[in-house]
């Protein structure tokens, strides 16, 4: 009333016009409507990811997702419940005598989404162009101990090793690199690790069909698979960072489910599951979330301070408080119930006073007056770099700055993003990393053998490892436990190896974590897959 | 008035060659090698002799003002470089965030505008009512409250429990309301009370008693003159606001997943990904060089005082 008249009155309604046509303009409306009833005929889930899937090449590691590479990408053999190899996209095998040759008979009904066909030609090309790039896959054991491939016939394919290496078969289950593109996906320059891929062909369940970087992926079922086809016809992943918000819009059933580990914090996990309105699920103990040493550093390069350290964390404590009971306290590196992982060792129980009694013994004394401990003149203080993307690690570190507090150990915490993160670790800039093995097939084997080259991809524990005295024969016992065939002589090497990393007390286990499902009570089939990297998506059905 | 443009436009050379050579600069204070970085990003482990074949290949061992110019001659011919990350032109990379975060700047204004205005105009012509009293309490809330606070908030009763929105995410019209609503409410409170101040020192000024006794009415007094000069300041606030928020809101960005210029920005600069660094930095001040233009032209509209000065 007070403006009706005015000119100025007229621009602000024209500014509020415009502005709405504009907002308007560059929204889709209709796109609700059509998704509403898109979906009576076709079935969707939709579930989010923290970052984007990548560019979708099984022959390369960052950006790529492990999940998402799955979801097109297939191996020869296939890791199945309790670590049985199953045949997949090779039906059979024969394993020569000294267990340096390798004959996979090939399945004869494949074909790329594309439609092109599954041969030992386009097999061969694959593995080729992975060896290309040999020194890229250092931390694969399997690709330095190649040493050819042929062709044999149409369907039958046979790899040549340098010497028997016994988890030959467990290696092809992996991911990646030793997945297969078909033909058209290859650059001109046939160098898929340099060049990347013309397009993401594979013979998976899963066809990408819409993406936007760093917003969504659309995946729709390859009409032409092979097996079991999936049950629902589209995936939408929704790249979503935040925990939280990930938690609002799965309440909204925006998402049908969650799934992963880390992906939304233990508090959320414990809401939607006293609820009672969702379901939930959580998984067999997968890997070993663990503390590491870095044994270059003036503190943590003393034994004594390393086993104090193990003594003073309160492992119970944080499974009780932050995990509200949910994982099972860890007392060695790898879960006893993986292969030759069982050693017979003390675990370093919680006991406050030994630990104070080493850091005394180490001369790392209490001073008058001050809150932390002094050797020479100069602070207790160790870094502990930890993900800030992991919404687990941060709570456990910050438990940790307290209780090491009260034994005067002043805990510096380093909070950076995923690849910061890493970067810094693999430079071994920090007292503590906050790390995990890396689960079934990958355990312990793979984490073993990453432990020995100093490669990008491999671990960081190369580096932290440096200033143990035994780290050249340890490294040695590590290979040659890869090679040797004698099934006794493995056993008592893993154990050596093992014993050695608990004696030395370099990690600090603290427990063994799973994957955790949430959702909505429409969809089934969210099951928990073998290998952890997996996303149930094939078995998922919307009601 | 032409004149006005062409000479606020000419001074714009020296500060954008100025800006663009301390974006120029700002790469090499950074610790790190951009070339081991774009090794690492390739998943090509940096060795020494790969990090110097590279430098060659990037022009990295050329003397610093060397490359200065060749970059600088690439930039004037919208040539950004090629992101270390996605081998994406950097400029193709930066137009497929900005579009998202123009819609978002655009309906987070209207949100501004529409609040705040009103409000501001109300409480001070109301001074001291429940109106302004009100005003006062919201403009609190608003700058105080924390925007990552305030959008889970918000998709918490909107969204969840009353279900008038999407919770996050980019498509419809419905998907902007939460995000931009977020965005502006930290702007709102500061413009309302700005106004405020400003229509009530207006309102004391010699011009507004000389209308009252040539016998013009309160509200034709109040909408054609005080407000008129009382919009100065909220149009340079504004000014600076659309700048900071065509840069990109991360937080706002984060929390409704809206895949704008912030979020590009902090995920090149967790990766390191120098050619992105510099690409967004340079946009995004070119941005606010050119937001600031256009306030000090809508300026010259407003305050004809302005306009003469700059003609004489």
């Amino acid at each position: 009333m007070l403006l009706k008249r005015s000119n100025l009155f007229r621009s602000f309604v024209g500014l509020l016009v415009m502005f709405t046509i504009f907002v308007a303009g560059c929204s889709n409306t209709t796109k609700d409507q059509e998704n509403a009833s898109d979906k009576e005929k076709t079935k969707v889930v939709t579930f989010s990811w923290p970052g984007d899937i990548g560019d979708l090449n099984p022959h390369t590691y960052f950006p790529n997702e492990f999940f998402s590479q799955a979801m097109v990408y297939e191996p020869l053999v296939y890791y199945g419940e309790g670590g049985e190899i199953q045949p997949w996209l090779a039906e059979s095998w024969d394993i020569s005598k000294d267990g340096k040759e390798y004959v996979f008979h090939l399945r004869k009904d494949v074909q790329f989404s594309d439609g092109s066909p599954f041969n030992a030609e386009i097999v061969k090309k694959n593995f080729d162009t992975v060896l290309d790039n040999r020194k890229q896959h250092e931390w694969v054991e399997l690709i330095n101990q190649i040493k050819s491939t042929e062709v044999v016939d149409e369907y039958t394919f046979k790899l040549t090793l340098n010497n028997s290496y016994y988890p030959t078969l467990q290696e092809l289950t992996y991911v990646r690199p030793l997945r297969f593109v078909g033909e058209a996906a290859f650059p001109d320059s046939q160098n898929t690790f340099k060049d990347g891929l013309k397009s993401p062909i594979g013979t998976g369940p899963w066809v990408l069909t819409e993406y936007k970087k760093n917003e969504f992926a659309v995946f729709e079922r390859n009409e032409q698979y092979w097996d079991t086809k999936p049950k629902v016809d589209k995936v939408v992943v929704k790249v979503i960072t935040d925990g939280e918000s990930r938690v609002l819009a799965f309440e909204k059933k925006e998402l049908d489910f969650i799934f992963g580990n880390g992906v939304i914090s233990q508090d959320s996990f414990q809401f939607l599951k006293n609820s009672g309105k969702y379901e939930t699920k959580l998984s067999e103990p997968t890997a070993t979330r663990t503390l590491l040493f870095n044994t270059n550093n003036e503190a943590t390069k003393d034994r004594k301070v390393r086993l104090a350290l193990n003594h003073a964390f309160n492992k119970q404590a944080v499974i009780d408080n932050i995990f509200y009971g949910m994982e099972e306290k860890a007392d060695t590196l790898f879960p006893p119930v993986l292969d030759y992982t069982k050693i017979n060792v003390d675990p370093y129980e919680y006991d406050a006073a030994k630990a104070e009694q080493l850091l005394d013994e180490a001369g790392w004394k209490k001073v008058e007056g001050k809150p932390f401990r002094e050797k020479d003149g100069k602070e207790l203080q160790l870094e502990l770099l930890f993900n800030s993307t992991d919404n687990i690690q941060k709570s456990i570190a910050e438990f940790v700055q307290g209780d090491f507090r009260k034994l005067g150990i002043d805990i510096k915490l380093i909070s950076q993003e995923t690849n910061t993160f890493w970067t810094t670790a693999f430079e071994g800039k920090y007292d503590l990393l906050f790390t995990s093995t890396w689960a079934v097939p990958f355990d312990p084997h793979s984490y073993l053998a990453a432990i020995t080259t100093d490669s990008e991809n491999g671990s960081p524990d190369y580096t932290a490892l440096l200033g143990l005295p035994k780290k050249k024969e340890l490294d040695q016992k590590i290979k040659k436990v890869l090679l040797t065939t004698d099934e006794k002589e493995r056993k008592m090497l893993y154990t050596d190896i093992l014993t050695t990393l608990h004696e030395q007390a370099v990690y600090l286990p603290i427990s063994y974590q799973s994957n955790v499902a949430v959702y909505h009570k429409n969809i089934s089939g969210v099951d928990f897959l073998p290998q952890e990297v997996e996303v149930p998506l094939t078995s998922i059905d919307v009601k | 008035m032409g004149w006005f443009i062409v000479k606020r436009l000419t001074s714009l050379i020296p500060i954008v060659l100025g800006i663009s050579f301390i974006t120029f600069i700002l790469i090499y204070l950074i610790p790190g090698d951009p070339a081991v970085a774009y090794l690492r990003m390739s998943n090509i482990p940096p060795t020494d002799e790969a990090v110097t074949a590279l430098r060659v290949e990037l022009g990295l061992n050329e003397p610093l003002y060397i490359q200065y110019l060749e970059w600088l001659g690439k930039v004037l011919q919208l040539d950004l470089g090629m992101s270390y990350v996605s081998k994406n032109a950097v400029w193709d990379e930066i137009l497929l965030h900005l579009f998202p975060t123009i819609q978002l700047t655009g309906a987070s204004l209207i949100f501004i505008v529409v609040i705040s205005l009103p409000i501001g105009i109300i409480s001070a012509i109301y001074k001291g009512k429940f109106v302004d009293q009100f005003s006062r309490i919201v403009a609190f809330v608003s700058v105080s409250m924390p925007s990552f606070w305030f959008g889970f908030l918000l998709i918490y009763l909107l969204s969840v429990k009353l279900d008038l929105f999407p919770v996050l995410g980019r498509g419809t019209l419905a998907h902007l309301v939460l995000p931009s609503l977020t965005l502006a409410f930290g702007y709102i409170g500061t413009y309302m009370r700005l106004l405020r101040a400003s229509m009530l020192e207006n309102l004391n000024e010699p011009f507004v008693m000389y209308a009252r006794a040539r016998g013009l009415r309160q509200r034709l007094i109040v909408s054609r003159h005080v407000l008129k000069k009382s919009l100065l300041p909220v149009i340079t606030g504004l000014g600076m606001s659309l700048g900071n928020m065509l840069g990109g809101a991360v937080i706002v960005e984060t929390i409704f997943a809206w895949p704008g210029m912030g979020q590009l920005f902090v995920t090149s600069i967790l990766n390191q990904d120098y050619p992105m660094i510099q690409g967004c930095v340079l946009f995004m001040s070119v941005i606010f060089v050119v937001c600031n233009l256009l306030v000090d032209i809508m300026y010259s509209f407003l305050d004809p005082r302005i306009r003469w000065e700059g003609e004489k």
